[in-house]
């Protein structure tokens, strides 16, 4: 089991530097430029001069292999740079951002799967009109686009009704309250589509569990109906779930890119995209190797699970 | 990878249920454990309040901005968000009124003695919010921070002719040009001529601490800046609000959202579309002025558009009605010649007219250059704007209807500007204003090295000639003689095609009072109105 996951990080971490190296290619391949950006936003140009001595200051001068390494050495030193715009430190963006996108995904995840499980086995236990009910609405909740969802949120629950702000962030140390009544309507948007995969999953297991023999078996010695739903169909349905859940939250992580912007939340997507567009080199490096590496954790995590509960995976 | 989840074993609670349970347990507890965690480093996070300031007994005025600010660099037009923060933490020596009008800001009066000599004198007592004073020692060496080219000033296009700056006591001072300025005073209104501290001129250092009337207090990464009264500014009385909570909304209609919805007072940026739906809605009012351009740049270093008539062609072929209704919902006014405001001496009415939109003279003047039956070629503008995509389609059709065949790159706009500066389009869709309203603006848009602000490979020695012999006149025939000079050359030579002004708008709920959008070009520096707002509960 040792050198199933020592194998399972090796490949971890192979994978993590074959991201850095692409995302510092990429960035560099791609035409533009953040001093560029930095000093031509407004209705004055910088003279090429002035350019090129902020650009020999912020260290974009030197050659691609010597900047290759400092960022390599950087990154082994836990030193990822700093942001071109902002001149912050972008362990210190990553710190503020990833806890509020990981708030965010987390509440998504524990509302799909409130709402997915139990509406998906309904579905798969009652069959007819609420299976298809069930596979309806869910169809529905997978094609609905999360910024048509949010957009709808926001012009009813905030424009309409006022119950809810239109978008923003506050700090639970600041205000508790009006920290989480701020993730209400993003969480419920992003959760969405993911209850509706959870739903699915569930119900589709369910079907599948119903028709096993030792539910019969079950029934026969003489279990309620309820017990052996409970103990023996949706216990073994859930397995399957348990590992969308894992690999969905993952996925969702990187998937907040157009809840952050309807919703306004200052997360790290919203920072991921705002920077690749000035070209900020150091927070997309930064940002895209913490995004692939808690996904690279997730994996390896799953995996071990995997060589936990079956022992010929580990082979 | 995969997992399998046939059951080895029947009846009830078989091992590998336990076993699943445990799993599934295990999971729900990681959830559990990354949701306490999450809600902890979130708490642990430096605050901010996007929209929740409400709540104190202050004057706080939650401000709506469309981006998060960059740090300042000093004298570096660092675009809307920039001046806007400029305007709010620094002061000039001179600034804008409501109206649009220069006046006298940290300068008490400032005095022409002759067309190459201005006296100024400082209000007394003047400090930064540092608690450093404020004298004509830091006039002298900010101006001459911004004067030499050496520091990579975009200011430096207005302020180059300051060749010194003598300190005559702490007070006061004169300012010595190099030769007839007659926007400088304008140049000195702009918010990025301010007088800072001698520790902020370098590009190395935030230029955070100014003599404005807020200082800035506190920054939360991607929620807001809060800003507050800065008691030593010169016009602190007038001040009414204690309290700027500015909130960064970049996109158009979470900002229009947060506003109708209550979260914030005031925005700006307000994006075409939502015009209607602010200026329809009880109790908010849309502010919008008509200044920005847009229009058509030329790579002129080779190919069809090196050839002036084929440029003229183009100008006369835009609809800018259509332009106008496609990319702004009817929020513009087509421009078919060079904008000069009306109060300024080189205002030429029979001259406003350049160019009209005539596709039977544009076709002609194809034929004219050697291409009846027109020709191909690529459209550079950006997918990261609409507006300046759907701009880029209406020219698209209008071009196609002459026989010019477009092709659109449209990029995201690191890209466009970049390939702008590189020359790599052969015509583009740009947008712009003036950082005066004086017509001087023009060299902007017209000379100087290679930038994606203007049409490439584009220099005419004897419109630059113009256009300096404009700026250096000392009276207002003179001025005005130039800049006809200017106009008939730019007819001729079409540098750029005009399509049409923009409006700018800021919108706000009734609670606000005392703010303006300056007229014209002047609504990017709007954020000097915040000094003369106020709230009410």
């Amino acid at each position: 089991m040792t050198s199933f996951i020592l194998r399972r990080f090796g490949l971890g971490a192979l994978l993590t530097f074959l991201v850095l190296t692409l995302i510092f290619l990429a960035l560099r391949l791609v035409p533009g430029d953040p001093v560029e950006m930095l000093l031509s936003s407004g209705n004055a140009s910088a003279s090429p001069e002035a350019i090129e001595r902020m650009r020999s200051q912020l260290g974009l001068t030197g050659s691609l292999p010597a900047q290759y390494w400092n960022f390599l050495t950087g990154v082994l030193t836990g030193d990822l740079g700093n942001s071109i715009r902002t001149g912050d430190a972008v362990t210190q963006s990553i710190a503020q951002r990833l806890p509020r996108t990981l708030e965010l995904v987390v509440f998504a995840t524990i509302v799909s799967i409130g709402v997915g499980i139990p509406i998906g086995a309904w579905a798969g236990a009652k069959g007819r009109f609420v299976d298809t009910s069930v596979t309806v609405l869910t169809s529905i909740g997978l094609a609905l686009p999360v910024y048509v969802v949010g957009t709808v949120l926001i012009a009813v629950f905030s424009l309409t009704f006022n119950i809810f702000p239109a978008g923003g962030f506050t700090s639970w140390s600041q205000d508790p309250a009006r920290h989480v009544q701020m993730l209400v309507l993003p969480s419920l948007a992003l959760s969405l589509g993911f209850t509706a995969i959870i739903a699915q999953m569930t119900r589709s297991a369910v079907l599948e569990m119903k028709g096993q023999d030792w539910v019969r078996t079950a029934k026969a010695f003489g279990h309620s109906p309820l017990t052996v739903f409970r103990r023996h169909v949706l216990r073994n349905s859930l397995t399957p779930v348990t590992t969308v859940i894992g690999l969905g939250f993952g996925t969702l992580l990187g998937s907040t890119v157009l809840i952050e912007r309807v919703f306004n939340y200052p997360g790290m997507s919203s920072l991921l995209v705002d920077s690749v567009s000035n070209r900020d080199y150091a927070v997309v490096q930064g940002l895209v190797i913490t995004i692939a590496m808690i996904f690279i954790l997730i994996n390896i995590l799953v995996d071990i699970v995997y060589g936990i509960l079956d022992p010929r995976v580990r082979q | 990878m995969s997992i399998s989840n046939t059951p080895t074993a029947q009846g009830s609670a078989p091992r590998p249920h336990r076993a699943r349970a445990r799993a599934r347990a295990a999971k729900f507890s990681f959830v559990a454990v990354a949701s306490a965690a999450a809600l902890v480093l979130s708490g642990c996070s430096t605050g901010g309040s996007s929209a929740d300031a409400s709540d104190s007994d202050q004057s706080t005025l939650r401000f709506g901005i469309s981006n998060e600010p960059a740090d300042l660099i000093t004298g570096v037009d660092q675009g809307t968000v920039g001046n806007t923060m400029m305007s709010l933490i620094h002061r000039g020596l001179m600034s804008y009124d409501s109206s649009g009008a220069v006046e006298p800001a940290l300068a008490e009066s400032i005095d022409l003695v002759d067309s190459t000599t201005y006296n100024f004198s400082l209000h007394p007592d003047l400090t930064f919010q540092d608690g450093s004073a404020l004298t004509a020692d830091n006039v002298k060496n900010s101006l001459e921070y911004y004067a030499d080219p050496a520091n990579g000033s975009t200011l430096n296009v207005g302020l180059k002719d300051i060749s010194s700056v003598d300190v005559t006591d702490d007070v006061s001072g004169v300012i010595h040009l190099s030769g007839p300025n007659s926007a400088l005073l304008e140049y000195l209104a702009i918010p990025t001529a301010a007088i800072v501290p001698d520790a902020a001129l370098s590009p190395d250092v935030a230029n955070s601490i100014g003599a404005g009337p807020f200082s800035l207090e506190e920054h939360t990464d991607g929620v807001n800046l809060l800003l507050a009264k800065f008691d030593g500014f010169y016009d602190a009385s007038d001040v009414d609000l204690d309290e700027i909570d500015v909130s960064f909304y970049s996109d158009g209609t979470a900002r229009t959202n947060a506003l109708l919805g209550g979260d914030v007072d005031i925005i700006d940026y307000v994006p075409w579309p939502d015009y209607d739906r602010v200026s329809n809605t009880d109790g908010f009012t849309l502010d919008a002025q008509t200044g920005p351009l847009q229009f058509v740049q030329f790579n002129v270093t080779d190919g069809p558009f090196a050839d002036a008539k084929v440029r003229e062609a183009v100008a006369y072929a835009i609809n800018r009605e259509n332009s106008i209704i496609a990319a702004f919902q009817g929020h513009g006014e087509p421009l078919t010649g060079v904008y000069i405001p009306e109060d300024n001496a080189a205002y030429n009415p029979d001259m406003t007219d350049l160019f009209g939109y005539d596709v039977d003279k544009a076709k002609d003047l194809l034929a004219e250059a050697g291409y009846p039956d027109g020709f191909e070629a690529t459209l550079l503008t950006t997918s990261q704007y609409a507006f300046l995509q759907d701009t880029a389609l209406s020219v698209q059709a209008d071009l196609q209807a002459i026989g010019i065949t477009v092709n659109l790159d449209a990029p995201d706009w690191a890209t466009r500007v970049a390939q702008g500066n590189a020359g790599e389009y052969d015509i583009a869709i740009a947008g712009g204003a003036g950082i005066v309203t004086d017509p001087t603006y023009i060299k902007g848009l017209v000379s100087g090295p290679n930038s994606f602000l203007r049409s490439f490979g584009y220099d005419n020695a004897d419109l630059n000639a113009a256009l300096e012999e404009g700026l250096r006149a000392t009276d207002d025939t003179e001025k005005l003689e130039a800049y006809a000079q200017a106009l008939t050359i730019m007819q001729a030579d079409v540098p750029y095609a005009p399509i049409n002004t923009r409006e700018q708008a800021f919108a706000f709920n009734d609670s606000v009072a005392g703010f303006k959008n300056l007229p014209g070009f002047l609504s990017f520096y709007s954020g000097y109105s915040f000094a003369a707002t106020s709230i009410s509960n």
